[in-house]
């Protein structure tokens, strides 16, 4: 399999930032880890370590979103893109704004007065989670993301080929653009500051990244199996629908105690706990495809294609609902099980999809029919196992967390650092696992299709 | 159900679900400024300090932000002012196993955190966080409180020191004071913490009566348990 239009192979570039930063962010959770039993452990702070863990986090996911719905909108057009220049210009002036965004964190880590008042906005780290970027790297940011749109849509206009999937795809990423306005206006208040802010991380991950995840699925689906474009696509529709339907209301989920009125204790109780069905559809959906068709070449692309339907909506869905209800998430809400669920979700639900997109383009971008999977199915081992028992040994210490200090009133400080200790430090023993998956997976990106085909049969 | 139709299904509801979500924001936003006080100038230029040393990096607010350190909403509520604004500036000073780390937070800066805490500490949350339900049972166990103790309990001593693993942890455990203090020291520190502890942040408790320092003295000299490490 080759690709069919040139300007495709721009995805690859994406790609290699997405894993570079994907490495980055590993190391730097392993050393937050460590923090937890040793908090001087590093130069910089705990805080300055999780800002970069987070960003980093969600900025390879989006470069990887690019890069495959780049790859996606020239395949489903059938045409190359509109402008190659621009998508490079695109890509380039993305990896300077993060590498000034990182710089600027790291300079704030280490001298807090650095980050001054400039025109009202601090100029280093606007100090709210997971939107830590100041004001003008969110323009910059909103730039760049608007050359992709254009240039994608552009590419749909040449042809006219409104698929359903490149319409998902688009739309899903125009809510995601909409959805960072939110976060980008300062308010006196703590409670319309954490309210606007949801708005940005609840909408994202559980509205527009979710319809994103909803349609490279079943382009992947479609590729790899060979399945009806009229199937897969009416599910789809079915899947995102089910996503925003449920989704959009269960942000209500984020509003139950940061001092909005009771009845979104009503409105995000009910709607958040039927999140999980859309993606017990996804699973389903992708269960019944693969059984339907059996001549699959990209074994490897399918394998992490359903992997990433199955932990979607085990740690999205079943981590999720868990802590939902509001008489349950008044006494989990900020602790330990925040964080299994965060982990659990992001692994399962992007971080498996991007890698998923990543093998299942990556053969053609290369030009080859086969390649050695060996090194992929052992990183996804690696990683999945880790990760399954750094959300364990976290849930474990979000049980003793809520019972102790939330059900019998101990000290926060003295839970983390007597009763819980044992948890972190397997988490971070799990973590070290975690980075050997990802080594092997960064390997494996490099290497992929520039060896030798026989290696396969030896595997 | 044909493609099409499922399409429309899609993009019509979900519009529909946005509109009504709208809406409740809107409402949401009419009501809020009722459910917490005024946000004075001073409030605000405290939220701006919160965000300038990424204080969410660790610390959670309405249990929203990192988990690496205590929730920050009633924090004000339970140490007084003139603690938290030594902690704010240099918490090792304050407690010696702290990690929080120094961040140059200066006097002002303090003052306005604390008159941010302050605000967030009477937003109507709803409840949360919840009054623990096993707290009022542990310790106590069927004997009758002593004098001191009652007095220990009702002084919120335990907002910052622990006993026997209850309580706080940013001031010296006193599991084991009693053997290391006697009653003159106990007692003059509670009248003055200074006069004892250069630059003490503990509070005095000069406004109590003799006999209210005599019982609280004669509790703490019974704490002569071994600290098991
Ligand atoms: C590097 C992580 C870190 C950062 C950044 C940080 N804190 Fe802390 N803070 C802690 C930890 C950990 C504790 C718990 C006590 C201890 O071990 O120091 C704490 C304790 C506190 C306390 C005392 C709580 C109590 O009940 O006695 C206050 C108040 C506080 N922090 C406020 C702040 C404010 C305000 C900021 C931002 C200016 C901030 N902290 C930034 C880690 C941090
Ligand atoms: C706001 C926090 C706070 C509160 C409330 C508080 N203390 Fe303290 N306490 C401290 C700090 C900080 C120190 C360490 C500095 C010092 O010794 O003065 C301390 C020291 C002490 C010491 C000396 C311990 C030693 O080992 O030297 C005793 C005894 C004590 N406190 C008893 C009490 C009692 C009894 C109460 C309640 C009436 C109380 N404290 C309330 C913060 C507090
Ligand atoms: C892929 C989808 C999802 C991702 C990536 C995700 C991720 C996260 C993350 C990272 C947080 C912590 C936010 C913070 O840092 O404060 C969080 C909180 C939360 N999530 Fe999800 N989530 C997803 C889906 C879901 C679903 C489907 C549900 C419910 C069924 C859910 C329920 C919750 C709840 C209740 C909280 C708040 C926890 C608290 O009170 O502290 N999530 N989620
Ligand atoms: C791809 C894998 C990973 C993903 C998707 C991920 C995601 C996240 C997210 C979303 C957060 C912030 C929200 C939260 O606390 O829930 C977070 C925090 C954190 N992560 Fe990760 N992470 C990953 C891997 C790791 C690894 C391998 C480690 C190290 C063992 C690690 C350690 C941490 C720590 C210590 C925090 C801070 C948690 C806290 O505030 O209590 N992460 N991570
Ligand atoms: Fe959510």
């Amino acid at each position: 399999m080759t690709i069919k239009h040139e300007s495709q192979k721009i995805a690859q570039n994406f790609y290699t930032f997405a894993v570079l930063l994907f490495l980055v962010q590993v190391v730097v959770g392993i050393i937050a880890a460590v923090q937890f039993i040793w908090p001087g452990f590093f130069i910089l702070n705990f805080n300055t370590i999780r800002t970069l863990h987070i960003n980093a986090l969600v900025v390879w996911l989006l470069v990887g979103f690019m890069g495959a719905t780049y790859y996606v909108v020239s395949e489903e057009s059938e045409t190359e893109l509109w402008s190659l220049p621009l998508a490079k210009f695109q890509f380039w002036a993305t990896v300077v704004t993060i590498t000034a965004v990182v710089l600027g964190y790291i300079i704030m880590g280490l001298y807090p007065q650095a980050n001054i008042l400039v025109s009202g906005t601090q100029l280093l780290n606007e100090g709210r989670e997971y939107i830590e970027a100041p004001r003008w790297a969110d323009i910059l940011i909103v730039v760049s993301v608007l050359l992709f749109l254009l240039n994608c849509s552009m590419t749909v206009f040449k042809t006219k080929k409104w698929t359903g999937i490149q319409g998902v795809l688009l739309g899903g990423l125009v809510f995601l653009a909409l959805m960072y306005l939110p976060g980008m206006f300062y308010t006196k208040s703590m409670v319309k500051d954490q309210f606007w802010w949801w708005w940005v991380v609840h909408l994202w991950v559980e509205g527009a990244w979710e319809i994103i995840a909803g349609a490279l699925l079943a382009f992947m689906l479609m590729k790899l199996i060979g399945a009806k474009r009229e199937v897969v696509e009416k599910w789809m529709y079915i899947e995102v629908g089910l996503v925003m339907f449920t989704g959009i209301l269960g942000t209500g989920h984020h509003y139950y105690w940061i001092g909005t009125p009771s009845y979104w204790l009503w409105v995000g109780g009910i709607f958040s706990s039927l999140e999980p069905l859309p993606l017990l559809v996804m699973v389903w959906d992708a269960f019944r495809t693969t059984r339907e068709h059996r001549q699959v070449t990209n074994k490897v692309g399918l394998f992490y294609a359903v992997a990433h339907a199955i932990f979607n909506f085990v740690g999205a869905g079943l981590w999720g609902i868990i802590h939902t209800l509001p008489q349950v998430n008044k006494w989990t809400h900020g602790t330990q099980i925040t964080t299994a669920h965060g982990h659990l979700a992001f692994y399962g639900a992007y971080v498996l999809l991007v890698m998923a997109m990543i093998y299942v383009t990556l053969p053609a971008i290369r030009g080859v029919k086969e390649f050695n999977s060996s090194r992929a199915y052992q990183s996804f081992w690696w990683l999945t196992i880790s990760m399954v028992f750094i959300v364990l040994t976290i849930t474990g210490a979000g049980m003793v967390q809520t019972y102790m200090e939330r059900l019998m009133g101990l000290d926060y400080v003295a839970v983390k650092a007597n009763y819980n200790l044992w948890f972190w430090i397997l988490r971070a023993i799990f973590g070290v696992g975690f980075l050997v998956g990802v080594g092997i997976f960064v390997v494996d990106y490099f290497k992929l299709g520039k060896e030798p085909a026989r290696l396969k049969s030896a595997a | 159900m044909s493609n099409k139709a499922a399409r429309n299904l899609f993009i019509y509801g979900s519009l529909f679900f946005f509109v009504i979500f709208l809406a409740l924001t809107f409402d949401t936003m009419g009501k809020l400024d009722k459910r917490a006080p005024e946000i004075t100038e001073e409030v605000n230029a405290g939220k701006m300090v919160w965000h300038k040393y990424d204080c969410i990096g660790c610390h959670t607010i309405f249990g929203n932000g990192s988990y690496f350190a205590p929730d920050m909403t009633k924090t004000a509520e339970k140490k007084p002012k003139e603690y938290l604004k030594k902690f704010l500036m240099d918490p090792k000073a304050v407690n010696p196993q702290a990690s929080m780390p120094k961040l140059g937070i200066t006097s002002e800066e303090a003052d306005k955190l604390i008159a941010f805490l302050g605000w967030t500490s009477k937003v109507d949350t709803n409840g949360w966080p919840p009054k623990p339900i096993l707290a009022t049972a542990a310790g106590v166990a069927g004997r009758e409180l002593t004098g001191g103790q009652k007095l220990y309990q009702s002084l919120g001593c335990s907002n910052c020191h622990m006993v026997n693993g209850i309580g706080g942890t940013t001031a010296p455990e006193l599991t084991n004071v009693g053997s290391k203090r006697d009653k003159a020291w106990l007692t003059g520190h509670f009248k003055n913490p200074s006069a004892y502890v250069p630059n003490s942040a503990m509070p005095a408790f000069g406004n109590l009566s003799e006999k209210e320092l005599n019982d609280l003295t004669d509790y703490m000299l019974t704490l002569k348990q071994e600290v098991k490490k």
